[in-house]
């Protein structure tokens, strides 16, 4: 389980979050929504400890990510999986090392050539081919950079993810293959996942829950059904493209 | 009246500024004393750091010696030639000699070998480690429940402590060979013989000794101080920019400082 509690940050005087409580129970995908600028990013940092609240806390699985030690951040962090926004590719190492080191650990002793077969299953999952493994970050496009950072996030199996955009910038194919993995991983293994949006598609698509972070606290946080169903003028405004493509539709 | 309120806002502003200056001076220092105890911790375990840290002090040493030895051909040409221009008769002309082999095991050698590494080789890690920052690739490496003082700085400064001093011996070698060269053409009526008495007439083991060790603690300077400052890099192109010369100045600066520093150890034997 993933809880927020009473998040506050700020940078300099911009106030961020001003209170955020939210919580992401076991097995649970949440699509968080907001507009940009809205500090969705901020809260996803915090719950693998890239930032540290002003106020309040993070839990991640029982553990306070605010009071916990160098070894046992380290610990937690082997069992989230983050998929950053441009992907963050180390750019001196190939596709293939990049994933082999999410994959294994400082201590471990498995070889490059051992990890192959995983890695090609890895890239499968986003479809992308095989002859991508020997390729660097810079020799790809964003799309493809986007989904190794995605098979990258998967690779150590964690039972946490979290996605900041994972379908801005990909083709409406590859966007629901991502759909599609976010989907699987949650329903088929039980990882809980917060997927920070701004494709209503995708939310509503891989939501159990979507949530609304608006000035710095949560507006909302229901089913897509509820949303879409919900008076709340600024839920509505947020939702209202949705609502039109539905009725047109129908 | 108005003056003297004029002088006391200045006054208060001065004050101000000045114990900001100290303020963010101390938390460097603090800063970077963590960052070497974080290296400490990371030292006693080398299988963590070892294979790295070989390869980029390969990548340092073997990428580098072209220039390192260039830059110490033209400091061991220009100390014999102006040695030899400023005798006018009242000096034995094996004193070029030993002029040569002081200067260059002591001072050339290393300070010039350091200050095309700092141009090299910090540069470029302060660049790198910039750039890893600003694009949240420093994030991504603690997301995955890795440390960078453990992946990236310590194989980097472990690096600069391994290929520093061969790179300072050969320099050395370079810099006398290049002096005693162009000095046999340049001063009149010098000879070999003149030169090879005024070296062994200056030459203690000690002076080579502090030469490599002088080359290590110049290459522990300019890798720790391009880490440590690539890792601060923020704000983009513009904050990689900043990083890489922030890192050359503060570089620069602090070899000549342990330059000065280290003399009395060469004194001390």
């Amino acid at each position: 389980m993933i809880e927020y509690r009473n998040l506050h940050k700020s940078f300099g005087s911009l106030h961020v979050l001003r209170g955020v409580d939210l919580v992401v129970p076991e097995g649970e995908t949440l699509a968080l929504l907001g507009p940009s600028g809205s500090g969705k990013s901020v809260l996803l940092k915090h719950a693998i400890g890239l930032l540290e609240p002003d106020q309040g806390d993070v839990i991640v699985d029982g553990l306070s990510m605010s009071t916990a030690s160098a070894r046992e951040l380290k610990r937690v962090r082997r069992n989230l999986g983050y998929v950053f926004q441009n992907a963050a590719l180390f750019d001196s190492l190939s596709v293939a090392e990049n994933l082999w080191l999410a994959q294994c650990d400082e201590t471990s002793t498995r070889p490059l050539r051992d990890f192959c077969d995983d890695a090609i299953e890895l890239l499968a999952r986003v479809n992308l081919e095989p002859d991508v493994l020997a390729k660097f970050p810079a020799e790809l496009s964003g799309g493809m950079r986007k989904r190794v950072g995605v098979a990258r996030a998967i690779a150590s199996r964690p039972n946490y993810l979290l996605w900041d955009e994972p379908t801005t910038g990909l083709d409406p194919v590859n966007a629901d293959n991502i759909d599609q993995l976010i989907f699987d991983l949650g329903r088929s293994l039980g990882v809980t996942s917060i997927v920070v949006t701004h494709d209503l598609d995708t939310a509503f698509d891989v939501g159990d829950r979507l949530a609304l972070l608006f000035e710095g606290r949560i507006r909302a946080v229901a089913t897509p059904a509820e949303i879409l169903a919900s008076e709340d003028p600024v839920v509505k405004q947020f939702v209202r493209r949705t609502k039109i493509i539905e009725s047109a539709l129908h | 009246m108005e003056s003297g309120e004029g002088w006391g806002a200045v006054v208060t502003v001065l004050f101000a500024t000045v114990i900001a200056g100290i303020g963010d001076m101390l938390r460097f220092v603090g800063r970077c004393t963590l960052m070497v105890g974080q290296i400490m911790k990371v030292l006693p375990r080398p299988r963590l750091y070892v294979t790295a840290a070989f390869q980029q002090a390969y990548i340092m040493g073997i990428a580098s010696l072209p220039l390192v030895l260039f830059m110490a051909f033209l400091g061991g040409a220009v100390t014999s030639q102006q040695t030899g221009a400023q005798f006018t008769g009242g000096l034995p002309l094996w004193v070029v000699g030993s002029v040569l082999a002081a200067s260059v095991l002591t001072e050339l050698g290393p300070l010039l070998t350091g200050i095309v590494m700092m141009a090299r080789i910090g540069a470029a890690i302060a660049a790198e480690l910039a750039s890893m920052k600003v694009t949240e690739q420093i994030d991504a490496l603690y997301a995955m429940g890795r440390d960078p003082v453990t992946f990236l700085v310590t194989p980097r400064v472990v690096a600069g402590l391994i290929a520093f001093p061969p790179l300072t011996v050969l320099a050395d070698a370079m810099g006398l060979a290049a002096g005693w060269g162009v000095g046999l053409l340049s001063v009149d009526g010098l000879t070999s013989a003149d030169v090879v008495y005024g070296m062994r007439y200056y030459f203690r083991p000690w002076a080579l000794i502090f030469s490599v060790i002088k080359g290590g603690v110049f290459g522990l300077a300019i890798t720790f101080i391009a880490c440590f400052v690539g890792l601060e890099g923020r704000g983009g192109a513009e904050g990689v920019g900043r990083a890489t010369t922030t890192a050359v100045v503060l570089t620069t600066i602090v070899l000549m400082a342990l330059d000065v520093l280290m003399v009395p150890l060469l004194k001390a034997f």
